[in-house]
């Protein structure tokens, strides 16, 4: 395939998009995926623990 | 399936990372990756010259001393900006730009078209001390330029580095560097000729600050500022505008 | 500081040192009179007089290796001060350029000092010194906590925050004598830029080292930003500065991209610096010290995941809308415009997560004047993102282009946001990083919220008066169909806006030196609290109920 100035715009102007949707769907379902609420509820807590030294 | 992805891409960083660099530099390649073939929608003007060593190296002091933080060099597609400026900017008239110099902020006027519209005279005056031809200016005092000696020595190399990266300067150019940097603020002088031979008839040929015997600074910078707008007329032939390109003759 | 380092690890410094010693020599000897020698002559001062530093203890006894069980914190105390002292400088020198405006003859008719030349010292004094330290310190001190790790390198710190500094002074004595690329926010010229990759590799390397080290079994968010930050400014920075530079023995390069290709990468990097610079990082603080100072968990995790993906994927679309109506090509524009618009709802989806998490602790906002540096922050957050949205949209554009409203926008992001969340972070960090139960003074920090609150309404107000007088002026037309006003008339009225915005700027800067006192005074002066156990803040709470986070 000859590869032009309005091969690659045609390209940016369709996939770009397309990429775009996929995106946002992985993005939703990682954050709602059921499975996920408790890590994801115990990493906003567990920065407010207090201690000073790393853990062994 | 899907679950067990997001456990791998969080447990390792380092698929973490892909996937930041997937999600934003794909952004910025769909866009960039058209603009590597640009050139085929430029249209191609056979007028277009080059600048000369001397414009070259004020090209070089423009940038040095930040004038581009306060005058942009691009004309918007916009009626008051065209009545006040000229017609607006193409993209073949900054072909040769390395780096372009668009700007992006007016504290002083736009300079894309400045080139003839005040004499070397008054530039030089002006780079001198802007509040002695416009009192309300806030621009600063170039003093320095007219006391400091232009480096001509190295002009060559910088022509040379530029021919790498495809701007088409000749043999014949780059041999004779310095000479037509010296030429071009000498009209008298036996280099001027050179000059128009390799750079083309239109090219201005004068004193810039009014001192034939040595090169300063100012030299180039006025040299500069007088090509602005000057490079190509393609701007006055291919736009609706109604204006005819200055002409410093007159 | 080097006492903390092994024998071997003071050997590794030396050598490290050494090379950047010959580097600055070859430097030197290439570059004779050329700002390139100059440079070579500070490599060479810098490489030798952190030697001698190192040299003095290297044969003091070996660190306890206890230190190992601990976080790393050397670098990041030195991280802080680092970031005081540019940002002291970086503000003077933009309260002079502003001055400048106003009153030009301050430039004392030399080259070294007109307002060309001073103007990068002060972006790059306040965007890489001040912010890019304050960056540098608090993703140091804040993936240690998140991860539970200690950093993974005892010299790889200090060759980041060092080396980075290096960078910075390279990139300001330039501009002093002239050297630029004149590339906003990216003027530094080939040799700092081929610096700034070896260090950047290592700090990305080093980041990448501790998370892989880390207890936690997720990565907390604020280190999603920090990693976006790193990687993303990694990639701007390598394209945007490809160059080649004239000789080696010269400081000047020119560009591989000319025209509207340069215009298009150039402002693709200059608006991802605004995302993954002045944003992503400084977002990376807020996710962390602001639950941290208010003791209340983020309102919602998964709105901070979503609104991370949405601005690192829509950032990189936006940078075509610095240049509408120019001669990029139209659809380019489009496409940034409405990647800029999209861009509101993930900023305001961070901005309302922060301000959603202060919910029901706004008596400790009215009564911690740390955590309302923190508030305030977001609020700027929030108002400067909308901003930026509405002047993208191109018919906004054609009036707010190339006038102050631009410079306006930006200083409401720099000073209400950028600024307001650094000195909140770091007035939360200073107690707890040198052990200290409190700040020095409690009303220091009252004051400089109230200056920093007036210089930047000051400051914002007046540009947004000058920039739409100034868009207003240039295109109003005559009922004869000429324009009105010449340049000149639009320049006469910008004058008493130029006073105020100086004066807005000073009194931002007299609030980041009370800053600098008091963060002085509290490492001197207040004593080590033995007890002293994380960032638990100052405010008064009792030591149980700061413990318990709040519902």
């Amino acid at each position: 395939m000859d590869i032009d100035h309005n091969t690659l715009v045609g390209f940016a102007k369709s996939w770009g998009l397309f990429y775009l949707i996929a995106l946002f769907i992985g993005v939703v379902i990682y954050a709602f995926w059921p499975s996920n609420r408790k890590r994801f509820d115990d990493a906003k807590r567990n920065i407010l623990d207090e201690d000073d030294r790393p853990w062994q | 399936m899907a679950e067990l992805f997001h456990h791998k891409l969080e447990r390792t960083a380092i698929g973490f990372v892909i996937a930041i660099i997937a999600a934003a530099s794909v952004g910025g390649i769909v866009e960039i990756a058209p603009l590597f073939t640009i050139h085929e929608t430029v249209e191609d003007v056979p007028d277009m010259r080059l600048y000369t060593p001397l414009e070259q190296a004020g090209r070089n002091i423009y940038i040095r001393e930040g004038c581009y933080a306060c005058h942009s060099q691009m004309i918007r597609t916009l009626r008051d900006e065209v009545e006040r400026y000229g017609p607006y900017s193409l993209a073949v008239e900054s072909k040769y730009d390395r780096p372009m110099l668009w700007g992006s902020k007016r504290t002083g006027p736009d300079l894309a078209r400045v080139g003839g519209k005040y004499s070397d005279f008054w530039h030089v005056a002006h780079l001198i001390n802007p509040r002695d031809v416009v009192p309300e200016s806030n621009m600063p005092a170039y003093r320095w330029l007219a006391r400091t000696a232009l480096e001509t020595n190295d002009l060559g190399q910088h022509l040379q580095a530029q021919r790498a990266l495809g701007v088409p300067y000749t043999d014949a150019m780059i041999a004779n560097a310095a000479a037509d940097a010296f030429g071009q603020a000498a009209p008298d002088s036996p280099f001027a000729t050179g000059v128009a031979e390799r750079y083309g008839e239109k090219t201005q040929i004068s004193a810039f600050d009014g001192v034939v015997s040595h090169l300063t600074e100012m030299d180039a910078l006025v040299a500069y500022l007088q090509v602005l707008g000057r490079l190509t007329d393609a701007a006055y032939s291919n736009t609706a505008a109604p204006e005819q390109a200055p002409d410093p003759t007159n | 500081m080097v006492q903390q380092l092994t024998s071997g690890e003071r050997q590794n410094a030396l050598v490290i040192l050494l090379c950047v010693f010959v580097t600055g020599v070859i430097m030197a000897a290439a570059g004779g009179s050329d700002p390139l020698g100059v440079h070579g002559v500070i490599v060479l001062l810098f490489s030798a007089g952190l030697g001698a530093l190192v040299s003095r203890s290297f044969y003091e006894p070996q660190p306890d290796p206890q230190r190992l069980s601990q976080y790393y914190d050397d670098p990041i105390k030195v991280g802080i001060a680092l970031t005081l002292a540019w940002g002291i400088f970086g503000m003077f020198m933009g309260v002079w350029t502003a001055a400048q405006l106003a009153w030009p003859d301050l430039a004392f008719d030399a080259g070294w000092s007109s307002f060309g030349r001073l103007r990068p010292t002060h972006t790059t004094g306040v965007i890489f010194g001040f912010g890019g330290n304050a960056l540098i310190a608090t993703s140091f001190h804040v993936v240690q906590r998140t991860s539970r790790a200690r950093l993974a390198g005892q010299v790889s710190p200090w060759f980041v925050l060092l080396g980075y500094n290096l960078f910075c002074i390279l990139a300001v004595t330039g501009y002093f004598m002239g050297v630029t690329q004149s590339k906003e926010y990216a003027e530094p010229e080939w040799y700092a830029d081929l610096w700034l990759v070896v260090v950047w590799v290592t700090f990305f390397v080093l980041y990448l080292r501790t998370l892989a080290r880390r207890k936690e079994p997720h990565i907390y968010v604020a280190n999603w930003y920090f990693m976006a930050f790193i990687v993303v400014v990694a990639i701007l920075h390598i394209v945007n500065n490809l160059a080649i530079p004239v000789s080696f023995s010269q400081a000047k390069s020119y560009t591989i991209w000319a025209a509207v290709q340069d215009a298009m990468v150039q402002w693709w990097y200059g608006h991802n610096a605004v995302a993954f610079f002045l944003t992503a990082g400084f977002l990376g603080m807020l996710y962390y010290y602001l639950p941290v100072r208010a003791q209340r968990p983020i309102f919602s995790y998964r709105l901070s995941i979503l609104s991370f993906w949405g601005i690192t994927f829509f950032y990189m679309w936006a940078g075509s809308h610095h240049l509408h109506y120019t001669a990029l090509p139209h659809w380019v524009q489009n496409l940034g415009m409405t990647f800029s618009v999209m861009l509101l709802v993930p900023s305001w989806a961070s901005a309302g997560n922060a301000l959603l998490t202060l919910n029901g602790a706004w008596h400790k906002v009215r009564d911690d004047a740390t955590l309302r540096f923190i508030m305030v922050a977001v609020v700027f957050y929030g108002l400067s993102t909308f901003e930026g949205s509405f002047m993208a949209i191109r018919p906004v554009n054609a009036l707010s282009h190339y006038t102050d409203w631009t410079v306006g926008h930006v200083h409401a992001g720099a000073l209400g946001w950028v600024a307001f969340i650094t000195f909140g972070s770091i007035y939360t960090l200073v107690p707890s990083l040198w052990k200290r139960e409190r700040m020095y003074s409690s009303a220091l920090v009252e004051v400089h919220f109230w200056l920093a609150v007036t210089g930047t309404l000051i400051y914002v107000f007046a540009m947004w008066n000058s920039g739409i007088i100034q868009g207003l002026m240039w295109r109003t037309y005559t009922e004869e169909g000429t324009l009105a006003y010449s340049f000149l008339d639009s320049l006469v009225a910008m004058y008493p806006y130029y006073i105020a915005r100086a004066f807005g700027g000073l009194l931002f800067l007299l609030g980041a030196i009370v800053a600098a006192f008091n963060i002085w005074m509290t490492v001197r002066a207040v004593p080590v609290a033995a007890a002293r156990q994380a960032d638990v803040p100052d405010s008064g709470l009792a030591p149980g109920a700061a413990a318990t986070p709040a519902e």
